[in-house]
């Protein structure tokens, strides 16, 4: 959803307060981590990660770095790749562009690493791509479900699109839900974008949607809102408010008897993390439509193996989870693994051109591939309700489902300008 | 890197004893600093030393309001993220990235806000309070950072990315040493501006309503009007420092506008000294110099060390790093002429 999700919840904050505070008393020394093994002929691969460890959405930020390093020491363990072992240099973007700026040209500038991933927010994506795939000539993975429309050369999306939580997500909310959809919204780029094309499909299927508000980022009160849903006899809350406005909307919803009346809540950046913000009983029964949920472990044996091996090296806060961009994480970096191995090297272009076409067969929710010349990520989508405090998968796609992103006008206009800074640079 | 700005001030006779001048010797020490800085730094650093004497620039600007003209200018940033803004659309929709095009424009953005602002908070028909001033601009940074996060054609909350670079002539100004030595030349011209600015007699009457007020109106002085100069002077350099900062980091976005760079800008000032100038630029080098050291050795408690040390220095050293060297009565200084300084020096 690629947005801030300030302040999630107070028990979060505290508890990661409690972390920091038994960080200062550890002391945590460098971040770089280095192979065990060392291959004296070519060196190391250079893997940068350039997330948010501190700041309101340090919790995600902190489950990508984790991600990464469960990653690079599978990698590692298995051989690391083209007989190299590669080399993981973590940077804070510290939820804050221009801190993010500065510790990402030490990526490229001070640890030429050969390819960064990171970012959560949209805000974070804009601000550090210039100085990697312009300026630094690197290549860019961006692991965060957003709001799509990103379609510059060497950057590569892994997380799902609007297409990709609404086409299959929004038929299912019309028959268990029904046609009237109101699409309350925080007032920032992901709700604007994501409902102009969930507007889209909602009509397509024959649904309704009877307002599309958008409301200030730190609202509280939503109780006009929720008596225009009640008042207009709305089937389906579409919601992209986001914390801290969201559990207050959520209670008021609740309160007011809207899923008792036979009303759905969908919401699809929940996950595991926001689950707790709101009282199990003021939720029950919101649907959200993501590419991994944890339940999803019970019958899927890689999902299973994937979700251990994280808990296992980190326990705590930091949830291995779709919306914070952990599944994201993984992916991005297997589906690199594979494109360097293919590749045979570590050079830009050549990684780009493998990467553009890159296929796993195992991943957090089953196996995602490269679409070719689009640089998004076809992959599995489950949509999901919360029942008692957890999730329980109510629908799966047939087959991986398209981003339908970067189309042929926005190709054409990028090819445009790549070619126009060839031309300069 | 004063030192020729005051030397056209300083008494021919040398009557003042030169025992107690401090501030030129650590002026000229931050400049040859400055100067051969790149030499001894990675690539890396060179750039981040850039972005560093952006930084400085702006910090200067809210030196000069608040170390010089007592107002507690808490959104600074409106100015050097406005200018920032017009810079990115010059560049997005006009394809300008002429540089004698883009840092007049900015510095003109910065001087027409704060000239706006600086009427509508400091030019009532009642003097104004600090507290006021500190409210209404601290206002009127968060209202500018909540309009770009809503404005589409601003790109909301994430900003306008993707800046093309500042080009002079055929010449593409990328990152690095070049760019470092421009900004540093904008840097100590803006200095030398306000240096002789703030010794000359019109900084003699700043210094008078900084520390009374309502004297200096008796003597006849437009206080509010001297006091809405000035404040458009630092609106204008924090215009050039944030369209400095657009070109350099290759994107804008609304919190550049908002009260956190605003916050930012006093704690450079006061860490350093205010009301000295060059405290401003110390200040800013030390922290944003810690805080890049920090973040590379504390990874997740840099910004908690970074906040206690803040607290340190402001607490015990009110008067900032620079009073460690500095005399009050060098800081205070004397203004003016030579003609009134010798007559002061020999009675």
């Amino acid at each position: 959803m690629s947005e801030l999700r300030a302040d999630l919840s107070r028990r979060r904050f505290l508890s990661g307060l409690a972390f920091t505070s038994g960080a200062v008393a550890t002391g945590l020394g460098s971040w770089v981590i280095r192979p065990d093994w060392a291959n004296a002929a070519e060196g190391p691969i250079k893997l940068g990660i350039a997330t948010d460890l501190t700041g309101p959405i340090g919790y995600a930020g902190n489950a990508d770095a984790n991600t990464a390093k469960m990653v690079v020491k599978q990698l590692n363990d298995a051989g690391g790749l083209l007989g190299r072992p590669i080399e993981l240099f973590v940077e804070d973007t510290a939820s804050n562009e221009s801190v993010a700026v500065g510790n990402v040209r030490k990526l490229i500038q001070r640890d030429k690493v050969d390819m960064v991933l990171g970012g959560i927010t949209s805000s974070m994506r804009n601000a550090i791509k210039d100085p990697i795939v312009a300026r630094g000539k690197t290549l860019y993975i961006y692991p965060q479900l957003y709001e799509g429309k990103e379609c510059t050369p060497y950057l590569f999306c892994t997380g799902p699109t609007p297409a990709q939580q609404c086409d299959e997500f929004i038929p299912w909310l019309i028959k268990n839900g029904g046609k009237r959809f109101a699409l309350p919204s925080a007032n920032y780029v992901w709700p604007h974008v994501l409902n102009e094309y969930a507007r889209k499909v909602i009509e397509a299927s024959g649904g309704e949607v009877v307002f599309e508000e958008y409301y200030p980022l730190d609202q509280v009160d939503f109780s006009a809102t929720v008596n225009r849903i009640v008042s207009n006899k709305v089937d389906v809350v579409f919601n992209t408010v986001i914390p801290p406005g969201v559990g207050p909307f959520f209670k008021q919803l609740y309160e007011a008897g809207f899923q008792k009346n036979g009303g759905r809540l969908a919401c699809v950046y929940y996950d595991e993390n926001t689950l707790n913000i709101n009282q199990a009983v003021e939720i029950e029964g919101l649907a959200s439509c993501l590419d991994y949920f944890k339940v999803l472990t019970k019958d899927d044996p890689v999902s299973a193996k994937i979700q251990a091996a994280y808990e296992k090296d980190y326990p705590g806060n930091f949830l291995f989870a779709a919306g914070s961009a952990a599944t994201g994480t993984y992916r991005g970096l297997m589906l690199w693994a594979a494109a360097v191995k293919e590749a045979g090297k570590v050079d830009r272009e050549a990684v780009a051109a493998a990467l553009d076409h890159a296929k796993i067969a195992e991943g957090p929710g089953g196996p995602a591939e490269m679409v070719p010349g689009k640089r998004h990520c076809k992959m599995k989508m489950y949509t999901a309700i919360a029942k008692g405090g957890n999730y329980e998968i109510v629908a799966r796609s047939e087959g991986l489902v398209d981003p339908k992103e970067c189309c042929a006008a926005a190709r054409r206009g990028m090819a445009r300008m790549e070619r126009s800074r060839q031309a300069h640079g | 890197m004063a030192e020729s700005g005051v030397a056209g001030l300083a008494p021919a006779t040398g009557l003042i004893a030169s025992r107690w001048r401090v501030l030129p010797i650590v002026e000229l020490g931050v400049l040859a600093t400055a100067v051969v800085l790149p030499l001894g730094l990675p690539d890396y650093l060179t750039v981040f030393a850039t972005r560093v004497a952006i930084l400085a620039l702006f910090a200067i600007s809210f030196d000069l309001v608040w170390g010089y003209a007592g107002i507690m200018s808490f959104g600074q940033a409106l100015f050097f993220g406005a200018a920032g803004y017009g810079v990115a659309l010059l560049g997005r929709d006009l394809n300008v990235s002429a540089a004698l095009l883009l840092l007049p424009a900015g510095l003109l953005i910065g001087f027409t806000f704060a000239l706006l602002l600086g009427g509508f908070l400091l030019l009532g028909r009642h003097p104004t309070s600090m507290i006021f001033v500190a409210l209404g601009t601290m206002t009127g940074s968060y209202a500018a950072d909540r309009l770009a996060r809503g404005w589409y054609y601003l790109g909301g909350q994430n900003g306008i990315p993707s800046i093309p670079p500042m080009t002079l002539g055929a010449y593409e100004f990328g990152e690095g040493a070049v760019f470092y030595y421009v900004v540093v030349a904008l840097l100590v011209i803006s200095y030398l501006v306000c240096r002789f600015l703030v010794r000359s007699q019109f900084g003699l009457a700043l210094a008078g309503l900084r520390e009374n007020e309502t004297r200096i109106a008796f003597f006849g002085y437009k206080v509010q009007h001297l006091k809405a100069i000035v404040f458009a002077i630092g609106g204008a350099i924090a215009g050039l420092a944030g369209s400095l900062y657009a070109v350099h980091e290759g994107f804008v976005w609304p919190n550049m506008l908002g009260v956190v760079i605003s916050t930012q800008v006093v704690l450079y000032v006061l860490f350093g000294g205010s009301g000295t100038l060059i405290g401003a630029v110390i200040g800013t080098v030390i922290i944003e110099g810690v805080s890049f050291w920090l973040s590379d050795n504390y990874r997740e408690i840099w910004p908690i060390i970074l906040g206690v040390l803040l607290l340190l220095v402001i607490l015990f050293r009110p008067l900032g790093l620079i009073s460690f060297v500095l005399s009050e009565r060098e800081r205070v200084g004397s203004f003016g002429a030579k003609i009134g300084r010798r007559s002061h020096g020999a009675s």
